[in-house]
């Protein structure tokens, strides 16, 4: 009897903070679809869609082409911007505008991962990548830097 | 100094026993307060509530993208064995925390004996969360496992003193390991045990620098800041302040000291606002004589009567070094006290009828708890002793039983001569009663095991061990 209060109250505390977690908490880029912005931009990538397809604009066809840079994306052991350039909607390359990390070792650990999150995002010619393990906060700000450049891009 | 003839001075236990047959309950003491069982309850809900939350907090942190990385899996095995770990070592240091709502329900015993039970779990969960995130580290970063170790030390934040928790985490887990336990001095042993506060003190600042469930998420950081603050909160004010109120305020000293059978004697206290200790017939206190050689060490003793403002008595067997110099203690010596404690009272009794169960020593308790129970619970009392002259406080006992028109037997004999059995023929009618048990841990067990044999209700058995 005690023991199915247990662990009844167990699986109800974990239903809980998965009921919780659902409901509110944002999800993680690569992880689910992210959240379309708020004002959805023409030439805006599609969230979930295939790397290297967007949207066909209402309004423009001409693929985006310049320079931009991301927003500075806070990740817990530090913070991280980066500066993206596409050639007529092709993302040709990516560099970090600013990083500043908590301590040492994330910055070791950042600068480590920042090239092979570099090469993720020009193969998967998108945000869409997956997060270095051991790195996750790094790739997950990362991640969220490019697309920040990549709707700034598609709106100019 | 010991005086030999068994008769108080200062607390007279006919007085006792007559004032407490009228009406009124005696000018004694404060009753303890009522056990709030639902309360006891709801503690062990919520604690499993918790336990659920945090394998839930370890899951929802997670990606099927993270899972998938190098070293993913393992990562993240190692994050849920900390969490779960590190939760579970929360709960055995609210288990021990003395807090009087829970110690009243269940009893120091029976919360020990939790503790013990859960004690292999954290400390298997945490160091296999040290050794699947050294693994899972070294393979995400390419990297030898004493190479990530090292680095694990050198630039990882708060995770020299983690590795320092860990260990003293592992020295005390081992100590406490039966085999090595028993050849250990207790007081010794007890101080080991002591660092374990220390450790998981230590082991904290990793958790809310490192922990992917914590960092980036403020409202779980100071959830779990919250659940250990308050686990902090109540280790100092249940485990260290109260005491050391009480001990302040009552003022206790010996007041007297006299032999009460071949190698048991009573202490008798005097202290001040005894009326104000709440405290029930059948608990116990931990008690601290501050002389040289004794005032480190705190050793239970239950009480052997209810507190006679200003008086209150505790009777000692004389087993060890420890016993005999209780039996020198001189009149003025201060006492230290922590408690009360244990379940063994009035309040768990669920029959109108009982009998308790006394081996040796185990009168003590019995002889407090008397006094506690009605005048219409037709009590059956039944002393055991190897001798005749082992059985202590009889006199007093026959008293408060003659009060409560019950009957008083005594096995008297070695354990061949007497079987547990006759306990039913003196007792014909066990089965409509709450029998309460106390001695040492090897007659409680037997007896116990009897009255299950025998077919008497778990529900109606209460029991108190004493250690000696």
């Amino acid at each position: 009897m005690r023991r199915v209060s247990t662990v009844a109250a167990s699986v109800a505390g974990f239903a809980g903070i998965v009921a919780l977690h659902a409901g509110g908490a944002p999800s993680l880029p690569g992880a689910a679809p992210p959240p379309a912005p708020v004002s959805s931009a023409p030439g805006t990538t599609r969230p979930g869609t295939a790397p290297g397809t967007t949207t066909v604009p209402k309004t423009t066809a001409v693929p985006a082409t310049g320079t931009a840079i991301g927003t500075s994306e806070q990740y817990g052991y530090g913070a991280l911007a980066v500066k993206v350039t596409e050639q007529s909607g092709h993302i040709t390359d990516v560099s970090v505008a600013s990083l500043q990390t908590a301590e040492q070792y994330s910055q070791n650990l950042a600068q480590q991962v920042i090239p092979m999150l570099r090469n993720e995002v020009l193969s998967a010619q998108s945000a869409q990548i997956s997060a270095i393990s051991g790195a996750t906060y790094t790739s997950e700000a990362y991640a969220a830097s490019v697309q920040s450049a990549l709707d700034t891009l598609a709106t100019k | 100094m010991v005086k030999n003839d068994m008769t108080s001075l200062v607390f007279d236990p006919t007085q006792s026993a007559k004032r407490d047959s009228s009406r009124r309950r005696p000018a004694g003491s404060r009753p303890g307060p009522t056990p709030r069982r639902a309360l006891a309850e709801v503690a062990t809900v919520v604690t499993w509530l918790g336990f659920g939350a945090c394998i839930a907090l370890a899951v929802t942190t997670e990606t099927w993208k993270q899972l998938g990385a190098t070293g993913g899996v393992a990562m993240f095995l190692g994050n849920l064995t900390g969490l779960a770990g590190s939760y579970l070592a929360l709960v055995m240091v609210l288990l021990v925390g003395r807090i009087p709502v829970v110690e009243r329900v269940l009893g120091q015993d029976k919360l020990l004996a939790a503790h013990r039970r859960l004690a292999p779990w954290p400390i298997s969960l945490i160091l296999a969360h040290a050794v699947l995130l050294t693994f899972a580290y070294a393979e995400a970063a390419r990297t030898g496992v004493w190479h990530q170790f090292a680095t694990f030390l050198a630039s990882y934040p708060d995770m020299v003193t983690a590795t320092v928790a860990l260990g003293l985490m592992v020295v005390i887990a081992g100590t406490s390991v039966y085999s090595i336990r028993r050849r250990m001095r207790r007081e010794r042993w007890w101080a080991v045990h002591l660092f374990m506060y220390l450790a998981l003190a230590l082991a904290f600042a990793h958790e809310i620098a490192l922990g992917p469930s914590f960092v980036g998420h403020p409202m779980t950081r100071l959830v779990w800041s919250l659940a250990w603050g308050s686990t902090a909160g109540v280790v100092l004010v249940y485990r260290f302040g109260l005491p050391a109120w009480r001990s302040l305020y009552h003022r206790l000293e010996v007041a007297e000291v006299h032999q009460e059978g071949p190698d048991t004697v009573s202490v008798v206290c005097r202290g001040r606002h005894l009326e104000r200790l709440p405290v029930a017939g059948g608990q116990f206190f931990e008690w601290r004589f501050l002389t040289t050689g004794m005032w480190w060490q705190a050793h239970p003793f239950s009480l052997s009567a209810r507190p006679r403002p200003p008086f209150l008595r505790l009777t000692v067997k004389g087993i060890g070094d420890y016993s005999s110099a209780v039996a020198q203690l001189r009149p003025g010596t201060r006492v230290a006290i922590e408690g009360p404690y244990g379940a063994f009272t009035a309040h768990h009794r669920r029959r109108p009828k009982v009998a308790l169960i006394a081996g040796g020593v185990g009168v003590t308790a019995i002889r407090s708890l008397l006094e506690d129970l009605p005048r219409n619970c037709d009590p059956v009392v039944i002393l055991r002793a190897s001798h005749a002259d082992e059985v202590v406080l009889a006199s007093e006992v026959v008293e408060l039983v003659r009060h409560r028109k019950g009957r008083f037997h005594e096995l008297i004999g070695s354990r061949s001569e007497v079987r547990l059995d006759r306990l039913f023929e003196l007792v014909p009618d066990m089965w409509d009663r709450d029998v309460y048990v106390s001695g040492p841990e090897g007659f409680v067990n037997r007896v116990v095991a009897t009255l299950s044999r025998r077919g008497v209700s778990e529900d109606a058995v209460h029991f108190e061990v004493y250690s000696l």
